[in-house]
């Protein structure tokens, strides 16, 4: 009978969390606009305060367990930006509105109900809500990052040694994203009108550089249904050939880096690929910043004049870029494959934008791994073609594998122009005739 | 055209340009020639090759120097997008001159040639030596520049061999087939430069049209390869380009390998439509002047099934005649004179608009399947020996009665000279006309965490070696198919971050119209199986950031028991310098015997046998007894040449070649 009343509390407990909740504009506006009444404050923590060694401790609150062991090791010192206002794009604010009420979690993990556009859960989640997890990974999955399409043309890859800071390699790619469904800003809206295969997203990477991997290329297809396994096909250039990849790949070093496929975008899987718990809500420093206010480097002589993000800290690892303080959601992930390599992510989600600028991943050990920081730049402050986007910028990446004390680090010139991302770039034949 | 032209000049400026380009970049990783134009794109690299042989030496020294390029010269007229893409490549291998022993112009030496019976002789007679069934030319007699055909790899055991002339055409013409096999030692060492500018690895236009309709319609001219299929290694598709095995036989990588041919190809993308995710229409028009594969010359160091000395010593025997091990009766070594037995002429296809090939692929991706459906109107790439001895044949001597074409008298009691004599060792190599269709699939399969591969092809026109046939020859409709799978797997107690690949493929091979039955002395037809079957497996791990790479390759041949196994580490040292160091080692049974129509009675009543179909024997006198006459036909007596080599297969035929081999690649 004790079985049956907490099976039966259980169900209902999972009815509730799964059903479409009562979302109100003023949620909404909350959601997206969560500093109008002001940003957060730490005593101590404001714009040009230096967090190092001796006074870590001091702001331990504001940081993640990871970043503090980095900066009392003595890798990394952070320096305090001013915070900005991440206002992301009206038309994806419209779309939630106009459906926020009708969406509702399916039955099982990745089931996603009544969606068309916008934040899928535009409501603070509660640590009551068993499912809450879920639903902030839904907002980070279906939010607008990137916007309904863009390039980061180029994007250059440096795999380095932590202990000597020594550039091992240097891979220059050109990323392109695209979202056939739950389109928001570029027609058309909300969907292609020829999507057979039903796909949320795509996700089309070609390598310029080194002559050893140019040509390669990556397309991941993934399908509205979460539950469906994302097709993706690679190109390698020295055999001219367009091969499926298998699952595995995805959770494999990507071309040596220090990153899998799956770190992309800093979660780049399906929704049921992992359990998601939600841990809380806490104010902390992001790397989330006015890209004009940061140290740049003109190294890669762009000519347009655009410049990239700096590194310094342990090995050149870090971005050079100030941390602002964010309302931050606190997620963890844990595979469901019991043969995936990582024992678990905890994911800083950023509560406004719902990027991921900082995630820890453990091993299945659950031992530290791998340090990972995604730098947000302000559109306003970027690239003439992002202003006004509504989009946040991933400007700069540092991965690091603490335990073999390695990283790789991405220098982007994210694009947010629709008219560099095409239909046709995200078909298999495109690698083909890509690659020649 | 005056070769000499290409070989020393170009290679000179162009290695001295890479020295230059050397020097020029810092050691700082540097990815592409900074061209100070966004719309100009330069690389390439500098590599050598040495590769060394159990019991040779080396076998290769190249050193490569390749470009490639591509100047996007965007929105031009109709064209949304147009450029321009090339790609040259300059080779010269040392081996010819640091190895001039085994491979150059001292290559061989003088032969001793096998005969069961002693006739006065011993059982080790040289060229020239036979016993006299016709005159070998002056050129023919001359003992050296020569090996015994297939002598790296058996003993004559009783079979028939005869002697391969091994240095370059410019130092040996002997058997030298003009415009297929005729390499002179520059030619041998500056592979690229040759009067089809091979150094011109591609050159092509690319435009592209963006239709309101979404569709994109792409256009290629120019010279290039195209690539059909899925799967690796093995060519069921991937066969508009062919592919020269004198690189290193069948091992090195398709993309080296395969001869760029001028060619167009138009392009249809559909994009997604109710029914498929993608959709793709390609016509290839090839209007280049047809090129078969090039299978290595007799007296370098790769050749597929060893065919380069079989068609040069072959070609010898026709031009000058020569001296065949354990033929007469099947044990007496015998000299023939030219135009009796070997090979007469090889019959390019001249260049026109009928000699065209033509392709069309229709592709797409329907739910989680990617397929093709392929067609191509073509011509067979390997070489097809037509016998002499039937219709649509050429006549031959008897070397029994003399002959016009020894310059004997034309006629005697047995009938005109020469004339058709069935099942006649003389040949005329062809290239035949043949239709391929077929299709390609892959699919991951979630469950399995496996992603499979499939090709299938049927081709109508293929023509296959054919003991039981007049001109020794027959033709076969096939179906060739390989279904691979490729899975990933992680070891984490060697390698935490990166899966290691395991890939199986298996290929089959089926020929329709299978020719073969039991003679009275062994098996005779179609030497190649009815079906065959060759599995390959890679295994692959990547450390230190993907920069070490060591693999295991491996290939079996079903049939012919015939095993390779190829460990080899790739050391990216920097974005610059890559080190290979590879092993190629064979085991399995290496040569094999099958019948070698020595026995098949082309001129009775002297050569016939009781064994024949309907012998009658002859009353003596005037006929010494015991002879017969009887019909022409295999009775199946063989050994390991020449027909061997297709039991043996590309694996077997290559057994004794085991190699070292290490390539330094520094790329800019």
């Amino acid at each position: 009978m004790k079985k049956f009343t907490k099976g039966l509390l259980g169900a209902a407990l999972l009815s509730f969390a799964a059903s479409a909740s009562a979302v109100t504009d003023a949620d909404i506006d909350n959601s997206f606009k969560p500093y109008t009444k002001g940003f957060p404050t730490v005593e101590g923590v404001v714009a040009g305060l230096v967090i190092n060694k001796s006074n870590v401790d001091t702001y331990a609150s504001v940081l993640d367990d990871g970043m503090i062991k980095h900066i009392k090791d003595g890798w990394v010192e952070l320096t305090v930006g001013e915070p900005m206002d991440f206002v992301l794009n009206q038309g994806y604010i419209d779309a939630t509105k106009a459906g926020a009420k009708n969406h509702k979690l399916g039955a099982k993990v990745g089931e996603l109900e009544g969606y068309t556009a916008g934040r899928p859960f535009p409501i603070e989640p509660s640590l009551d809500d068993p499912r809450a997890g879920e639903k902030m990974a839904w907002n980070f999955q279906y939010g607008y990052n990137w916007g309904d399409g863009a390039a980061i043309s180029p994007f250059y890859w440096k795999y380095k040694n932590m202990n000597t800071g020594k550039i091992e390699r240097t891979i220059k790619f050109n990323f392109y994203f695209l979202n056939f469904a739950h389109r928001v800003n570029d027609a058309p809206l909300p969907e292609f009108e020829k999507n057979p295969g039903k796909l949320f997203r795509a996700i089309y990477l070609n390598v310029a550089e080194p002559f050893d991997v140019k040509n390669t290329q990556l397309l991941i297809h993934r399908s509205q249904n979460d539950l469906k396994r994302d097709n993706a096909w690679l190109y390698l250039g020295f055999q001219r050939r367009v091969r499926r990849l298998a699952t595995g790949q995805v959770t494999d070093s990507f071309l040596g880096s220090d990153l899998m496929i799956e770190d992309f975008e800093g979660y780049n899987g399906r929704i049921s690929d992992m359990n998601w718990t939600y841990k809380g809500t806490r104010t902390m420093l992001l790397p989330m910043y006015d890209s004009s206010k940061q140290e740049r480097t003109s190294e890669f002589n762009e000519s347009d004049g655009y410049t990239y993000t700096t590194y310094h800290g342990k090995g050149g690892c870090f971005p050079n870029v100030t941390y602002s303080l964010r309302k931050v959601y606190v997620v963890e992930s844990d595979p469901v494959d019991p043969n995936h390599p990582i024992g678990k992510r905890v994911h800083f989600m950023d509560a406004q934008t719902f990027t991921l600028p900082r995630t820890v991943t453990y091993d299945r050990q659950g031992k530290y791994w791998k340090s990972w920081m995604i730098g947000q730049a302000h559109p306003d402050s970027h690239h003439p073609v992002n202003k006004g986007t509504g989009v946040s910028v991933d400007d700069a990446f540092g991965m690091m594998d603490v335990q073999s004390l390695h990283c790789t680090t991405g220098q982007f010139k994210g694009l947010v122009d629709p008219s560099l991302v095409k239909k046709k770039q995200f078909s298999v034949q495109y690698m083909r005739s890509f690659g020649k | 055209m005056n070769k000499s032209r290409w070989h020393l000049k170009p290679l000179a400026a162009a290695f001295a340009f890479a020295g230059l380009i050397g020097m020029s970049l810092s050691q700082q990783a540097v990815a592409s020639i900074d061209t100070g134009d966004d719309s100009l794109e330069l690389s390439g690299f500098i590599e050598n090759a040495t590769y060394f042989r159990d019991s040779v030496g080396l076998t290769k020294f190249r050193n490569t120097l390749q470009l490639e390029g591509t100047k996007i010269l965007g929105s031009l007229g109709a064209f949304d997008e147009f450029s321009i893409n090339g790609t040259f490549r300059a080779t010269y291998d040392g081996v010819y001159d640091l190895n001039s022993n085994e491979f150059g112009d001292d290559a061989g030496g003088s032969i001793l040639l096998e005969s069961l019976v002693d006739f006065g002789a011993g059982n080790l007679v040289p060229n020239g030596g036979g016993i006299p069934l016709g005159t070998i030319t002056p050129a023919g007699l001359v003992n050296d520049g020569l090996i015994v055909l297939g002598e790296h790899l058996h003993d004559a055991d009783g079979g028939v061999t005869f002697a391969v002339p091994v240095r370059p055409c410019d130092k040996d013409s002997r058997g030298c087939l003009g415009g297929y096999m005729d390499d002179d030692l520059d030619d041998l060492r500056y592979s690229d430069f040759n009067d089809r500018w091979d150094f011109i690895r591609e050159l092509y236009i690319n435009a592209t049209i963006d239709m309101d309709s979404g569709t994109t319609f792409n256009l290629q001219i120019g010279k290039k390869q195209e690539v059909w299929g899925r799967t690796d290694l093995f060519r069921v598709l991937d066969i508009l380009n062919p592919v020269d095995y004198s690189r290193q036989n069948i091992y090195d990588e398709l993309e080296d390998i395969r001869i760029p041919l001028w060619m167009a190809t138009a392009e249809w993308q559909f994009g997604a439509n109710d029914i498929l995710d993608d959709m793709n229409v390609q016509f290839v028009w090839i209007f280049d002047k047809f090129r078969p594969n090039k299978l290595g010359q007799s007296g370098t160091p790769y050749q597929i099934l060893d065919a380069g000395s079989l068609f040069r010593g072959l070609s010898n025997c026709w031009d000058n005649g020569c001296t065949v091990s354990n033929f007469a009766g099947g044990n007496v070594t015998t000299n023939f004179g030219p135009g009796v037995l070997g090979i007469r002429d090889v019959h390019l296809p001249d260049w026109s608009l009928d000699n065209g090939q033509f392709g069309v692929k229709f592709e797409g991706v329907y739910s989680d399947i990617g397929f093709s459906l392929n067609a191509f109107y073509t011509r067979s790439q390997l070489p097809s020996l037509r016998g002499a001895g039937g219709p649509g044949g050429f006549a031959t001597d008897n070397p029994f009665t003399g002959g016009g074409l020894a310059g004997l008298p034309p006629e005697d009691a047995f009938g005109p000279e020469p004339q058709i004599f069935p099942y006649i060792i003389a040949f005329d190599i062809h290239f035949p006309r043949v239709v391929l269709v077929g299709g390609s699939l892959d699919y991951y399969a979630d469950p399995l965490k496996t992603a499979f591969r499939a090709e299938v092809a049927w081709t109508k026109g293929e023509e296959f070696a054919n003991t039981l046939k007049p001109r020794l020859f027959s033709e076969s409709e096939v179906v060739r198919w390989v279904i691979g799978a490729d899975h990933n797997f992680f070891i984490r107690g060697i390698n935490k971050n990166k899966a290691f690949l395991a890939s199986f493929q298996t290929f089959g091979q089926h020929i329709l119209d299978h020719d073969r039955e039991n003679g009275p002395l062994g098996e005779v037809g179609i030497p190649d199986r009815e079906n065959n079957y060759i599995s390959t497996l890679l295994l692959k791990g990547w450390w230190f950031q993907d920069r070490v790479s060591p693999q295991i390759i491996q290939a079996y041949d079903w049939g012919a028991n015939a095993y390779v196994i190829s460990p080899s580490v790739d050391w990216l040292i920097s974005d610059s310098w890559r080190l290979q160091v590879a092993a190629n080692l064979k085991f399995g049974d290496g040569a094999r015997k099958f019948s070698d129509c020595r026995a098949c009675n082309p001129f009775s009543p002297f050569t016939a046998t009781p064994l024949h179909d309907n012998a009658v024997q002859l009353p003596s006198p005037p006929f010494p007894d015991p002879t017969f006459a009887a019909d022409a036909g295999d009775i199946g007596l063989g050994g390991f040449e020449p027909l061997g080599r297709f039991q043996s297969g590309p694996i077997g035929m290559a057994q004794k070649e085991d190699e070292i081999q290490v390539t330094l690649r520094y790329r800019f």
